[in-house]
Parts: structure tokens; C-alpha cells; sequence
């Protein structure tokens, strides 16, 4: 199978929250339906961001401009699925891994022991991670699957599926790519001159790619997308202690290993006299109190089996 | 201490002969008190806090062990170490609440200038842990040069672990500090295991007596706290002479 890749062309979108919708009902993410239960966010974009809930959300920003005095930019904001996929590879559980075949970022649930490095490490801020109880003893990460089991059987994700005015389509990433470069094309031809497509090269490449008509920051998008310089540092952390923790445990292998046979003297002390004593010989091993007057060296060599000199006889 | 006989007054030599004499007659060895019982309970239940942390800490931080453990042992030590986190933090804070003078002493002992004694002992220290059948250590007080720098960054690095351990949880359940700041804290709470890694198992190899020459100092935490008198002469040399001569700690017990 060649990797796919979901093509959102802004400028068919109405933004309607149909896709997000078939996502909530595709994966059986629930909704809050009291009465005022969302809030007023003061935008159509609802709920306002992801969350432990929502995969998938329409994103509305008004920009001033253009020939009506404003522009209304639609962004689709869910996981990229990124070729490089950070999370992937500082998730320690496998719940997020690649997709080999597809190219997704395919979420096991099961798997998610709710660590949260995967929302550090997310440059586009994606996975969201819900936890309950409370020590939030009930944590999983929430985020867009791609799908991979509707793909598996031939079908589009549910998002795609569901898009009545076409914004939205699936298919070879490749063939994904042609499209979404030929509508910048028409998009620039028709005087929209910060129309660009999206998601070609960003992280090695994305799942999702864009053509965004106003721009990449106008529709709520990361310009220049990297990863989390605190995904790479923990990345370091972990050999970096299974060396040190490793070198000391050798090390302290060596120094017992040669410590076997260590005896010393019993020693005790007459304050009368200010004496340190050898008890088995009564010879006095230091009188007083005073500082040690031996060179570093001195300590080092003294004591040695074999001096300079010896051994040679 | 110096380790070859140091020649003393005839008059001297009797009084030693005679002091030693009357401990061997006596059948009496000296110890001296070191650590009260709340300093040892405190050190215990926290060491044991410490090692539980560490090895379910493992479960999160090695990516073979969490596929390997699955889910539900991954999520049973995940909540073990929230809850074992918890007696990590509020033991040695309880602690120090109960007894402000004794944390005033241990600070006090930790930040003391450095003598002549203390910069040799750091100096001798590396090839000392290879050589101690042969390297005599110059004499020290209550708490070595070492010891002093090694228990700094335990409780540096304890202190670390304890706070962006509580962030950690703080942010997980109750309040988002965001993705930067919460990758951040993950970061410093690495480096705390990384720290605490490397000088605890230090501590526990010193400190257990797996090293030979400090064989029997396992006592001084998980025993009665006292020393013999020999002991305490050989590792703490100044503080031991000063103690013996004080007396106010010394306990005389028949072999």
C-alpha cells in the first residue's frame, strides 16, 4: 500500500463541523449536550481547543482584509501525522507508532501508560491526555488515529467521508500532493497570492496536507514546525544514564574486587595522652589532633608493595 | 591518621599501656551515638521511598521494561509511585518540622569550610576507592569532605525529584502548566534520576558496607545509629576524638 495522506483545501471549506462531528460518531468520543454545557467561547470554533474528547476541531479565524474587509480563514487542527513523528519515538509504551504501510500515527489506547511525553515533545501541540480520579490513576492519550482501521478496509477516514463541500479528500499522498499544487496554482491565478500548500516537507512530511488560501499562520498552522528541543534532551537523558549508571556499577565492581582481603587496625583512643592507639601492638599511630602533614603523594605511595627501587634485586 | 607508630614520652607509653590494660581487663568497647532514632527512621523509610521510586520510575523511563511489563503493571506502578512519592516528600519534610535543630546541624555540617584535612581526603578519595588496602585517609570531622559533597547533591537532587514530582502530578490531574513547561519539568525530573542514580547507589555501596573497608557503618542507619569506637576513629577521626573526649555521647559496652 503507498502512504496516504488527507488533503484539506481551505478554500472549499464552510466550515460546517461535519468532519468533526463523523470523527466524534466514527470513534464514539462523547459530547457534552447539557444545556450550556460548553461554554461561551466567544467563536464558532467549539470546543475551543482539542481535548481529552475531541480528536478533531474546526478552527475560524477572522482576518481583516481582502476585497469584503474581511476574511474568514477555516483550519482543520488534528494530529499531521507527521513522517518524523516526535511522539512516536519518545512514546516509551508503543501506543503511538508509526503506520508503516499508511504513514499515520496510529494510537493504541491500551498500550498508553499516560506518561505525557508525547504532548511534550508534539510540535503542533496535538496530543491531548485526559486523566481522571484523584492521582489521575485513569490517563490516556486522545488523538486523531488517521483512521487506520476504516483504511485497512478500503474506506476514508471518517472525517473525509463526511465532507459535503469536498474540502476534505483521501487518497496516495503523492496523488494527495498533485491536487493540493495544482489548487495553490488556481488559487494564485484567481489573485490569492498567499495561497500555499502545506505539509510537503514539514517534519519530514506530513499525512495531512494543506492548501491554504490566505497563508500558513492565517489559518492557524505552524510555520516552520520542529520538534521539541525537551524531546530531544530526554532522548539524551536515558543513555546518558544507563552509561553513568552502568560505568558506576563496573567501577564498583573494581574497587571491591580489589578491596577483597582489606584489613586494618583496631584502633582506640586515650584522651588522657591524646594517644590513637594500635590496640593488638600498643604502638601509637598518632598523637594529638593536628592536621595530616603528608604530602597527597605520600599517602599514595607510601603504603605500596612494591616502592621505586624494590623488586629489582 | 597517620599510619606508621609515632614515637610518644616513656611516660606516655605507660599511661597507654595501663589504658589499654583496663579496657581489655574490662572486656569494654566504646561506641559513640550518632544518629538519634527519628534520623534513622527518617533516613529508612526515605531510602526505601527512594528505591521504590527508582524502580518504578524504570517502568515509564525504559521503553523495553513499559512493552514488556504491559499496561495494567505499567499503570499499577505508575500509581505505586505517585503514592510512594508522596511518603518521599512528606517523611523528611514531617521530619524536619519535628526536629528543626537536628535539619540546622545537617545543613550546617553540609555547607562547614573545608580544612586541610577535608581537600586531601577529596583528593585522595578516587584512588583511594581502588586502593584502600594501602591509602590511609587523612582524619575528619562529623561528616567527611566527601560525604559532604555527595550528601549535597542526594539532597539537591531528592529535593528536585520531590518538586517536579509533585508539578508532575499537579499537572497531570488538576492544572495545565502547558506543553513547554510540562516538557521542562519532565526534563529536570530526568535529571534528578539521573543524579540520584549515580550518588545513591554510591551511598549504598559506601554506605551498606559492600565496600570492604566500610563494612559495619550499615549499622549507623539500620541498626542501633552508634559506631565503635575504632570505626569512628578510622572515618571520622577528629569528630571521634573530640566525642570520646567529651564523653556525652560515648556508650561503654561489655564484649
Amino acid at each position: 500500500m503507498a502512504e496516504k495522506a488527507i488533503l484539506f483545501d481551505s478554500s472549499f471549506c464552510t466550515g460546517c463541523h461535519g468532519c468533526q462531528i463523523a470523527c466524534k460518531c466514527w470513534n464514539n468520543l462523547p459530547s457534552p449536550t447539557g444545556l450550556n454545557e460548553s461554554g461561551f467561547s466567544g467563536t464558532h470554533q467549539n470546543p475551543p481547543d482539542l481535548n481529552g474528547h475531541t480528536r478533531l476541531i474546526m478552527t475560524y479565524n477572522e482576518l481583516e482584509g481582502g476585497s469584503k474587509g474581511v476574511m474568514w480563514a477555516f483550519g482543520r487542527r488534528a494530529c499531521r501525522h507527521c513522517s518524523d513523528a516526535p511522539c512516536a519515538g519518545i512514546c516509551p509504551s508503543g501506543a503511538l507508532r508509526k503506520d508503516e504501510e499508511t504513514g499515520m500515527v496510529a494510537v493504541e489506547r491500551s498500550k498508553c501508560v499516560g506518561c505525557q511525553y508525547c504532548s511534550t515533545a508534539c510540535p503542533f501541540d496535538v496530543p491531548r491526555y485526559e486523566a481522571s480520579g484523584p492521582l489521575g490513576q485513569v490517563t490516556i492519550v486522545e488523538k486523531c488515529t488517521g483512521c487506520v482501521d476504516r483504511i485497512r478496509q478500503g474506506m476514508a477516514p471518517a472525517c473525509v467521508t463526511t465532507c459535503q463541500p469536498g474540502a476534505l479528500r483521501f487518497g496516495d499522498r503523492e496523488e494527495m500532493l498533485e491536487v493540493a499544487r495544482e489548487r495553490v496554482e488556481v488559487l494564485k491565478g484567481r489573485g490569492y497570492e498567499d495561497a500555499v500548500l502545506y505539509g510537503e516537507n514539514e517534519m519530514g512530511g506530513l499525512h495531512v496536507i494543506y492548501v491554504l488560501k490566505y497563508g500558513v499562520e492565517a489559518h492557524g498552522q505552524v510555520p516552520n514546525p520542529q520538534a521539541s528541543p525537551m524531546a530531544d534532551l530526554v532522548g539524551i537523558m536515558k543513555p546518558l544514564t544507563a552509561v553513568g549508571a552502568g560505568a558506576a556499577v563496573l567501577g564498583f565492581a573494581a574497587m571491591f574486587g580489589l578491596g577483597v582481603g582489606y584489613k586494618r587496625k583496631k584502633l582506640a583512643y586515650n584522651p588522657e595522652t591524646g594517644d590513637t592507639i594500635d590496640v593488638e601492638t600498643g604502638e601509637v599511630v598518632k598523637h594529638g589532633d593536628g592536621q595530616d602533614e603528608q604530602s597527597v603523594k605520600e599517602h599514595i605511595f607510601e603504603n605500596l608493595p612494591v616502592r621505586k627501587g624494590d623488586g629489582h634485586e | 591518621m597517620s599510619n606508621g607508630p609515632v614515637r610518644v614520652s616513656a611516660e606516655d607509653m605507660a599511661l597507654n599501656k595501663a589504658f589499654l590494660k583496663m579496657m581489655s581487663e574490662g572486656k569494654v568497647e566504646r561506641f559513640i551515638k550518632r544518629h538519634s532514632l527519628q534520623a534513622r527512621l527518617t533516613h529508612g523509610i526515605t531510602a526505601m521511598s527512594c528505591i521504590w521510586l527508582c524502580l518504578s520510575g524504570l517502568f515509564v523511563f525504559v521503553p523495553a521494561l513499559t512493552q514488556a511489563a504491559g499496561p495494567d503493571a505499567v499503570l499499577f506502578m505508575r500509581m505505586s509511585h505517585r503514592v510512594i512519592g508522596v511518603v518521599f516528600v512528606a517523611v523528611p519534610l514531617v521530619s524536619g518540622l519535628l526536629a528543626p535543630k537536628g535539619v540546622a546541624h545537617v545543613f550546617k555540617n553540609l555547607f562547614t569550610k573545608w580544612d586541610s584535612d577535608d581537600k586531601k581526603w577529596m583528593k585522595l578519595f578516587f584512588p583511594y576507592l581502588f586502593m584502600a588496602k594501602w591509602i590511609h585517609m587523612p582524619d575528619q570531622h562529623e561528616v567527611k569532605s566527601g560525604q559532604r559533597f555527595a550528601d549535597g547533591m542526594l539532597w539537591f537532587a531528592g529535593a528536585l525529584m520531590g518538586v517536579t514530582g509533585i508539578l508532575l502530578v499537579v499537572g497531570s490531574s488538576w492544572a495545565d502548566f502547558g506543553m513547554a513547561a510540562h516538557g521542562a519539568i519532565l526534563l529536570l525530573h530526568d535529571i534528578g534520576f539521573f543524579l540520584i542514580a549515580i550518588f545513591a547507589m554510591a551511598h549504598m555501596f559506601l554506605g551498606s558496607g559492600i565496600f570492604q573497608p566500610y563494612r559495619g557503618l550499615a549499622k549507623l542507619m539500620f541498626g542501633n545509629g552508634m559506631v565503635s569506637e575504632s570505626d569512628a576513629l578510622y572515618h571520622w577521626g577528629h569528630w571521634a576524638r573530640e566525642e570520646i573526649a567529651l564523653g556525652e555521647n560515648v556508650v561503654e559496652k561489655r564484649r
